[in-house]
């Protein structure tokens, strides 16, 4: 799962950042020239430099090979189900409601009045895909189910007094 | 001496004037803070409209008082080096209050909620919950705002043109292509004051359209706008001016430290070179508020992504790295400006981290706008730029008077930095568990983060509260007795 693998490369170097200043806070008191310091620093830092623009290209790389604006190639045998979602304070309109595990699905979603969020939450309370509905635009939303159950849209852009009160349950079989 | 004196004096009355009001609106703001997270942890109970209201308050407050604050700090190191107008000053001063009272007479009087993101075209669409004059007092508010910002940072740039000859110089592009000598270097107070003239310009300009476009759109709902153009202007307003406070406070870093330590901060290429990244990529990065709107260009996502990665690289590999080393074996005496201003670096980078994390597009499709943002914003604002702020008043408090912290100033930091850890934690963990942000109430299973994010947060409130005191009885005193230049050699 996404969520586990952010907070926990997060928590890693969060972890590395807070020993280091933890290190260099017990190190302060010790009084030595600032010469020898900053030569042997200035070295570390090219180093350390070129490490992380490496770790980010690396990582850049790797993160953008799939994206989840990309639409999937659809076999002739398995055509996508197209549902047309409407925002409305404060509610969801949907051609759709029911689903089966494994049809691809694209969500075509916009709003008839301000900016909202299309969130779509699994039985677990986990946020598995989302994007804005916005008046005037259409964002697509492309996903399969590979569980059955009762699945929630919630809102995830703030869109007024019940903005917490937008939810749609969806069934998926 | 005595024109000196008195000079120096003024100039430092509208300094604390600044960290006052800043101070005692951040702490003001806090409170609503603890207030939602306790409805959302299920404790407290009051109704969405209050919470939305609170919302709102909440945000635009918190970014208001801290770039205030945060104005201050430079204003008081930058007039060390060029000469700034203290007429813009005050104008400024007055213009945020009279703001702060506008937006608090909009939200509390006339039910105003759109959240500090005013999405279009949410001020004037709001379900009936609030009507056109809340809308226009919040909007014209935050235009008045964004006015006397936009006079101080003329005025900044202007006496920087007037001292270097240009923004390019104030940035020190001339050392960069070798044209001048490193020694000669604009100082790092001035290159960062350049950076923040530069992107708080355009911020405000940007922000001046969209609040304009609003205010037309609530009195005449038959004007309409593009929405995607509105939101573009809204969050390159948004994330450049929240994003400037830590710019500006950071000069508070460098003056401070090298004071402390004894050490030279000089600004060297690498140092230059990345001020100037900092600059473009405060100005262009933006968009990774915007990863969820796939009808934005393809191009403009994915370098959202690549830019706020490299964003980060200014601040990991020379600001932050810079505090390290001229605080390792340094010698320095801790007090409690130098302990605020070195948890400040702690606070920036370690917020960088989730923050690095949210820009990755596959992250960000299920992360977005839960709770995860809010935690790595409140670590890099709460415990990096505000504690550059609060260090900053504490170093001007001993500076500028007799006044002694004791055991509770202590006390305090341990709290504040507990506190706002405690804070950003919880978020970062209602994060992880998908939790929405700006929802007034949770599910169940939502609730327990919540609640313990409120703990943490009346430990921060208690703990700014005596940070607040300290600076009021350093007010008190410096009005008492008479007043003791401080030390002005840094330039």
């Amino acid at each position: 799962m996404v969520q586990i693998v952010a907070s926990i490369t997060s928590l890693f170097f969060m972890l590395v950042v807070t020993a280091v200043f933890a290190f260099v806070a017990m190190k302060s008191r010790e009084k030595r020239d600032y010469e020898p310091i900053k030569k042997k620093w200035y070295k570390a830092r090219t180093f350390y430099g070129t490490t992380l623009v490496i770790l980010f290209l690396v990582v850049t790389i790797y993160t953008l090979r799939e994206l989840p604006y990309d639409q999937p190639v659809y076999g002739e045998e398995n055509l996508p189900i197209i549902v047309d979602v409407e925002a409305i304070q404060f509610g969801w309109n949907m051609s759709e409601t029911e689903f089966s595990v494994g049809e691809p699905i694209e969500f075509h979603v916009t709003s008839s009045d301000v900016t909202h969020g299309f969130g779509i939450y699994d039985e677990d309370k986990n946020l598995i895909a989302q994007t804005q509905a916005m008046p005037e635009y259409t964002n697509e939303v492309y996903i399969t189910f590979e569980e059955p159950g009762t699945y929630e849209i919630l809102c995830l852009e703030y869109c007024g007094l019940a903005h917490h009160l937008m939810i749609q349950k969806i069934e998926v079989k | 001496m005595s024109s000196v004196v008195s000079e120096e004096k003024s100039r430092n009355n509208l300094v604390v004037s600044y960290l006052t009001i800043g101070g005692i609106v951040i702490l003001a703001m806090m409170v609503f803070g603890v207030l939602m997270l306790l409805a959302q942890g299920g404790v407290l109970e009051f109704t969405p409209a209050a919470f939305y209201q609170f919302l709102t308050i909440h945000g635009t407050g918190m970014v208001g008082a801290a770039a205030f604050a945060a104005a201050g700090v430079m204003w008081y190191f930058l007039s060390k080096y060029v000469e700034l107008s203290k007429k813009i000053m005050k104008i400024n001063l007055v213009l945020f209050l009279v703001a702060l009272v506008m937006v608090i007479i909009g939200v509390f009087s006339f039910e105003y909620a759109s959240a500090w993101t005013f999405l279009y075209p949410l001020p004037a669409i709001s379900a009936n919950a609030w009507g056109v004059t809340g809308a226009l007092l919040y909007l014209f508010g935050m235009l008045i705002l964004g006015v006397g910002f936009l006079l101080l940072h003329l005025d900044m740039g202007r006496a920087i043109i007037k001292k270097y000859g240009s923004l390019a110089k104030g940035l020190g592009w001339d050392v960069i292509s070798g044209k001048k000598a490193e020694k000669d270097a604009p100082s790092s107070t001035v290159v960062a004051s350049t950076m923040v003239t530069i992107v708080n310009v355009t911020a405000i300009t940007a922000g001046a359209i969209v609040l304009i476009m609003n205010i037309i759109n609530v009195i005449n709902p038959s004007f309409t706008f593009d929405p995607l153009l509105a939101k573009n202007l809204t969050f390159a307003f948004g994330h450049i001016f929240a994003n400037s406070i830590i710019y500006m406070a950071v000069i508070a870093v460098y003056e401070i430290l090298s004071k402390y330590t004894n050490r030279p901060w000089k600004a060297n290429k690498p140092f230059l070179i990345a001020w100037t990244m900092s600059t473009a990529f405060t100005l262009v990065i933006y968009t990774h508020h915007m990863l969820m709107d796939p009808v934005m260009p393809k191009w403009m996502l994915i370098m959202g992504q690549i830019l706020s990665y490299a964003n980060g690289l200014p601040v990991l590999v020379i600001t932050a790295y810079g505090a390290l080393m001229i605080v390792y074996k340094s010698g320095i005496k801790w007090d409690m400006g130098s302990g605020l201003i070195y948890l400040s670096m702690f606070g920036w980078v370690v917020g960088v981290v989730p923050a690095i994390v949210d820009a990755t597009i596959v992250v960000n499709h299920v992360m977005h706008n839960t709770k995860w943002v809010p935690g790595h914003f409140h670590m890099y604002m709460a415990l990096g730029a505000c504690a550059m702020i609060f260090g900053f008043m504490y170093y001007l408090a001993k500076q500028d008077s007799s006044i002694k912290t004791n055991k509770i100033d202590k006390l305090a930091f341990i709290g504040y930095t507990i506190g706002i850890l405690g804070i950003s934690g919880s978020f970062l963990v209602s994060g992880a568990l998908s939790t929405p942000r700006r929802w007034a109430t949770h599910f169940p299973e939502w609730m327990a983060p919540a609640n313990v994010g409120a703990v943490a947060g009346v430990l921060a409130v208690l703990s700014l509260l005596v940070f607040v005191i300290h600076f009021v009885r350093y007010l008190n005193k410096r009005n008492k007795v008479d007043y003791k230049q401080d030390d002005k050699k840094l330039a």
